[in-house]
């Protein structure tokens, strides 16, 4: 049972990345990103971290995709403002030739290490309890640096988007 | 079929998906979502290795990706539409604003 759904998990996870790959309207693109984060999640659940799953599913597929897909709504845009790409299918082989032999090694290495029992745990791990138990504790100097850095993409978000006067430019 | 090879397997695919966007689109969002993709993949693969060791840290070190990608989007999206304003295209080949020119 589990096996069936890992397996339907990852094709629509890698069935979603191709999506956002090749095609050209990038709305489209975002449905397929948005398919496939939501399958990782799945993954997530499967590999018992429930908390991650819930944070993939509100931070990823409820606010990031949101986003988004709001200004790719907002900028509107038409097939003319798209860039032209000629040569993106030889582009996109030469791509997966290159990445084949650095796939191949890092499963040459995961694959010699000893099999162990992945099945779902049925408690006390990647709970909301534990997770926060160890986050307060052994990582909480990251935890606050985490917390300044949103807060410094906060200011720089506010200081970009607001409207600014017109410059003179000099020497052309 | 759900052991460690194939969970390492899944999140190999989605980040060398998320590289071959990168360098093979000329869609300034398609590549901002290309990013998000290889995020995606080396999340999968630390929390498949939290679950393999039986240790959380590694889905801590995943919840703080998530984190700082939400940052990434903030700015990373403005900065977008500050380019689309003034140039009226996605494409990344027109903003050359800060090349040198060579004589």
């Amino acid at each position: 049972m589990i096996d069936f759904v890992f397996v339907a998990l990852s094709i629509c996870a890698i069935a979603g990345g191709g999506t956002m790959v090749l095609h050209k309207n990038p709305i489209y693109c975002a449905v397929g990103l948005l398919i496939s984060v939501l399958s990782v999640a799945g993954l997530f659940a499967l590999l018992s971290a429930t908390f991650m799953f819930m944070v993939q599913i509100i931070v990823y597929a409820g606010a990031i995709m949101t986003i988004i897909l709001f200004l790719l709504m907002f900028l509107n845009i038409k097939e003319q403002d798209l860039p032209p790409e000629p040569k993106k299918n030889i582009l996109v082989a030469m791509g997966v030739i290159l990445m084949i032999p650095i796939n191949l090694l890092v499963l040459e290495g995961v694959s010699r290490l000893e099999d162990s029992d992945m099945s779902i745990v049925e408690e006390g791990f990647g709970g909301i309890k534990e997770l926060g138990m160890k986050l307060y504790t052994d990582w909480l100097l990251p935890f606050e640096l985490i917390s300044i850095l949103l807060l410094v993409a906060l200011v720089g978000a506010v200081v970009l988007a607001k409207k600014r006067e017109k410059r003179g430019v000099k020497n052309g | 079929m759900a052991s460690l090879t194939g969970y390492a397997t899944v999140s190999m695919i989605l980040f060398s998906l998320g590289a071959i966007g990168v360098v093979s689109r000329r869609n300034v969002f398609v590549i901002y979502m290309s990013i998000e993709l290889m995020l995606n993949g080396i999340n999968l693969f630390l929390v498949t290795f939290a679950r393999y060791h039986f240790n959380m840290d590694g889905q801590i070190l995943s919840m703080m990706v998530i984190a700082i990608a939400a940052a990434e989007a903030a700015i990373f999206l403005s900065v977008i539409i500050l380019l689309f304003r003034t140039k009226k295209s996605l494409d990344t080949d027109i903003f050359t604003e800060l090349k040198q020119e060579v004589e």
